[in-house]
């Protein structure tokens, strides 16, 4: 099954900023892009980020032995998110590199237990977990019904210039 | 196949090639525009199509149809596998998935496309394509030309070629679209016979506009930062950009929303 994830250039560098911003004491910033689902033909399915929502500072844990910890009140503004709005939700963070980013696996282990939750109050929306690196992009797809998470084939920064930050 | 092809090309930057094969490109309409759009995208090297013509090639097409010859008159040829003659004639690689129909009986495969071309007769097709295109997020270049005849002088030939970028200002925020151009859509479109089409301005609109799409994927120029609106006069042979882009309302687009993307889904 084909997996493409659409956001247009409004959206990704309003989010990207954010991320960017230093924070007083996490060493990276985490975020949620808003998510709809759409469905192409041949089992193409597409998921289409509609907006983005950061993460105040006083929501991030002091922990020394992750780039970022969010408490329990962002996982459940989160949550309250996707009962309010119909949407489903992509955790992001940005690896300050270039080149294909890889998720930790510290990303790989805590995202899906989050993501797990927004899954319970959102059965039918699309979720998952999102990583920009300066130039490239990876994310992982939870998709309606499917138990297990898809790689996403193509993302797309739909503006000026059209963007492929996934593969080559 | 030489492996120097695109070659006279590389100017488009160095990745550029990889990323114009990625792009799933959608022609919708095969006519006098959209035969030439897909020629064109088939030179450049895209390789990802899904094209849509319900009709069949006529005698009417021979003077404008890129691709059609008498052959395909006497066999009822439908446009579509003229458009996949062209492209696998240039490109025998190229994977294209052609429907003989309109698109929306059959929407679900212009969703997968990166980049749609609209090259379509009226408003009301542009309105329902360019609506499609907004909800998932796919850019659309729509290019149209029409010959008026206003009195005593000589036909007017215009036409034009719109980028509507999602996020960015829609048809009707360029005012290409508005309830008057819409309501009169039942009546005759031009007035120098019965659909007056001719293949020169069709090849000038639709050069410009895969040129825009070339552009908007390899970013050779680092110009083309928002919407394009480009006017033909096909009675001078000239093309510039529209007056109206100099009016355009700061602010998002209030036609389209952003949050309205994406299937219907009742909760």
């Amino acid at each position: 099954m084909m997996v493409g994830v659409r956001l247009t250039r409004g959206l990704y560098e309003r989010a990207v900023a954010d991320l960017r911003r230093p924070h007083p004491y996490a060493f990276e910033r985490v975020g949620f892009f808003s998510a709809r689902m759409g469905n192409a033909s041949h089992g193409h399915r597409l998921v289409l980020l509609t907006d983005y929502h950061a993460v105040p500072d006083d929501q991030y844990v002091k922990d020394p032995k992750c780039g970022a910890r969010i408490n329990s009140d962002s996982i459940r503004a989160a949550m309250q998110r996707v009962l309010d709005t119909g949407a489903g939700a992509f955790h992001v963070h940005v690896h300050e590199h270039p080149g294909t980013p890889r998720f930790s696996p510290m990303d790989a282990e805590e995202t899906p237990r989050v993501v797990t939750g927004l899954r319970v109050v959102g059965p039918f929306q699309p979720h998952g977990m999102l990583l920009f690196s300066e130039d490239r992009a990876a994310a992982l797809v939870w998709l309606p019904g499917v138990p297990e998470p898809l790689k996403a084939n193509k993302i797309a920064v739909v503006g000026f210039p059209l963007t492929f930050l996934e593969g080559a | 196949m030489g492996e120097d092809r695109f070659d006279r090309q590389s100017f488009l930057g160095a990745g550029s090639q990889p990323v114009i094969e990625r792009a799933v490109v959608g022609v919708m309409g095969l006519g006098g525009g959209g035969s030439h759009v897909v020629q064109q995208l088939a030179h450049v090297g895209f390789l990802r199509y899904v094209i849509y013509d319900p009709d069949v090639v006529e005698e009417s097409n021979l003077n404008r149809l890129v691709g059609a010859t008498e052959s395909d008159v006497r066999e009822k040829t439908p446009k579509v596998e003229v458009a996949k003659r062209v492209a696998f004639g240039l490109r025998s690689e190229a994977i294209v998935e052609a429907y003989t129909q309109r698109w929306q009986e059959n929407p679900e495969p212009l969703r997968a496309c990166d980049i749609l071309f609209g090259c379509l007769d009226g408003f009301g097709e542009r309105r329902e394509l360019e609506a499609a295109s907004r909800r998932y997020l796919i850019p659309l270049i729509d290019i149209g030309m029409d010959i008026h005849r206003v009195g005593d002088e000589p036909p007017r030939m215009g036409g034009q070629i719109i980028l509507s970028m999602p996020g960015g200002p829609c048809m009707f925020c360029l005012g290409f679209l508005n309830e008057r151009t819409l309501a009169r859509e039942g009546e005759r479109y031009g007035d120098a016979g019965a659909r007056p089409q001719v293949i020169w301005p069709n090849g000038v609109l639709a050069s410009t506009a895969v040129g825009v799409a070339v552009d908007l994927l390899t970013d050779w120029t680092q110009s083309l930062r928002s919407a394009v609106y480009m006017e033909y006069d096909g009675n001078r042979g000239t093309l510039r950009q529209h007056a109206r882009l100099q009016y355009l309302r700061e602010g998002a687009c209030p036609h389209y929303p952003a949050a309205a993307v994406g299937d219907v889904v009742l909760l």
